[in-house]
């Protein structure tokens, strides 16, 4: 039995990532992060990181980057030319830029910022993501005590990502996690979490035979789905973005079955 | 080497719900057996080669002189000192990285060995038939789910269990929480006690008993047999090295009697001549 289709290689890339990433997010001064959460803005699906006021030090981001580069090129030694350019394209404008565009998540940003410099189209937005991803989680973090739910359609409460990931835990209480932000928020059983569909008569759950641990659920209202893992199965629990790239067979399954990561209501007039 | 786990099984937790024996069954995709009614709810009188684990329902009168109704899920204990282990003569049984113990069956030749020295009576023989119509043997047992542990998940067994009577983690903490518990139960249940027998060298499976181990049918102090630790801890290596001794011998006479015979018909030759 195997439990991901994903390389060990690449899971300890992602590791080596992620390390890098608890790293520094030490590094950030705590009071450089300040919500200013709005209830009603947020009851309407605001994300509370837009809410927040972030002092995000350039000189931290850059030295991030080189330090992204450095393990990229470590890890891929036929990167290091490809990287190499990145840093000397980033001034103080380019990075605010960079972060405020990568907060929204603008792919035709970065692909057009990578065809202008002759970068891998990839490369921009995977740097500007995995830098930016500390802060977000910091936010996630001193304001999680105020997230308990979202809102169906509205992504992660705290920074918007689409809601594509649950874990259960305890007794079997649902818990979504964001695998960007690693926010967690509490979430009915038999919900959809795109459309708010609850209805049990059209949720219905996909498994994988000899996948004990893991469930599709997905909506018959608005063909959306969300990845259900038991983590209590788990010996020792991963973080909840390791466990987003371990279930990538998930997503492919759920997605040729013509169900989509968004789901969307069709409107008819 | 991983860390090291330990099942803990609390039997004053268990209500008895079988869910255990039927996840084990599931993961393992072991086939039912019709079994006759042993006048209890209890469905095996012990584990078979295809139930790896079975739920004893025992009734107890306790010191109060009231009816104790107890159950225990019972399986393969993993010992870190494992008779099975020892007997095996095709080495056949071995520990992994997690300290469980398991059967390589292309290896078993189906002796029975393991069978009549398990202290704890959980291993057994299942018959086969290849397709000559002859018929060949294999011990079968728990496995402790090693194939789920390979992939960070915990025992089925453990991850049914509804009243959190099982657990499966790290030794040291395990252990802790077994000790804890038999204090909080003392009132209830005098004789409760851990169970972590030190004449196997501890066990895999580590449990809270509400009473003597002798009411669960278990032995007060499992032993490895002394026979097994002769046989696996001298005889064998000392049988390796005689057969050494006498490859060498045979090996050493051959040579000698070629350079012997080789001087006799070098002799012979100029004879000819």
């Amino acid at each position: 039995m195997k439990k991901t289709i994903v390389s060990k290689e690449y899971q300890n890339l992602q590791k080596d990532i992620i390390a890098l990433q608890e790293n520094w997010k030490k590094s950030i001064n705590p009071d450089s992060i300040n919500p200013e959460l709005d209830k009603a803005a947020m009851s309407a699906g605001v994300p509370a990181a837009a809410l927040t006021s972030i002092n995000f030090e350039i000189s931290l981001f850059l030295q991030w980057i080189e330090e992204i580069n450095v393990l990229l090129s470590k890890n891929n030694p036929e990167l290091e030319p490809k990287l190499a350019g990145v840093i000397t394209l980033l001034n103080e404008e380019t990075v605010i830029r960079w972060i405020d565009e990568a907060f929204s998540f603008n792919s035709v940003y970065f692909a057009s910022f990578a065809q202008e410099n002759g970068l891998d189209e990839w490369i921009p937005q995977f740097l500007a993501e995995t830098a930016l991803r500390p802060y977000l989680q910091l936010t996630a973090e001193k304001i999680q005590h105020e997230v308990t739910h979202a809102i169906p359609g509205a992504g992660c409460p705290v920074c918007g990502e689409p809601a594509r990931l649950a874990v259960l835990e305890d007794e079997g209480k649902k818990v979504m996690t964001c695998p960007r932000c690693l926010a967690r928020w509490h979430a009915k059983r038999i919900e959809c979490a795109h459309c708010g569909n609850d209805d049990h008569n059209s949720i219905q759950f996909i498994t994988i035979e000899g996948d004990s641990s893991n469930q599709i659920q997905v909506c018959e209202k608005c063909t959306g789905y969300i990845k259900v893992i038991d983590t209590r199965q788990y010996l020792s629990k991963p973080s909840a973005s390791m466990l987003d790239l371990n279930s990538i067979h998930l997503d492919f399954v759920a997605q040729e079955q013509g169900y989509q990561a968004v789901g969307e209501i069709k409107q008819t007039y | 080497m991983a860390t090291e786990y330990v099942k803990f099984v609390d039997v004053t937790k268990c209500d008895g719900c079988r869910a255990c024996m039927v996840a084990c069954k599931n993961w393992n995709d072991l086939p039912a057996e019709q079994q006759d009614f042993l006048g209890s709810a209890q469905s095996h009188a012990k584990t078979t080669a295809d139930t790896w684990n079975v739920l004893q329902y025992i009734e107890h009168e306790n010191s109060k002189g009231k009816l104790d109704y107890l159950f225990r899920h019972s399986a393969c204990f993993h010992c870190t000192d494992a008779a099975c282990e020892k007997v095996c003569p095709e080495n056949a049984i071995s520990y992994t990285d997690f300290g469980t113990v398991v059967i390589d069956h292309e290896k078993c030749v189906g002796c029975g060995y393991c069978v009549n020295n398990c202290p704890f009576e959980v291993i057994s023989l299942k018959e086969y038939v290849d397709k000559n119509g002859d018929k060949y043997r294999k011990a079968h047992k728990c496995t402790m789910c090693t194939d789920r542990l390979e992939e960070g998940l915990q025992p089925a067994c453990v991850t049914t269990c509804h009243t959190g009577a099982m657990e499966f983690g790290d030794k040291a903490a395990m252990i802790k929480k077994a000790e804890e518990r038999v204090k909080q139960i003392k009132d209830r249940y005098p004789n409760a006690m851990v169970y972590n027998p030190k004449g196997v060298g501890g066990t895999h499976t580590v449990y809270v008993l509400a009473e003597k181990p002798s009411v669960y049918g278990l032995p007060e102090n499992p032993k490895v047999p002394t026979s097994a630790v002769l046989w696996k801890d001298y005889a064998q290596p000392l049988g390796k090295m005689m057969i050494g001794a006498t490859t060498m011998g045979v090996i050493g006479m051959f040579i000698s009697s070629r350079i012997i015979n080789k001087g006799k018909q070098d002799e012979g030759g100029d004879s000819h001549e």
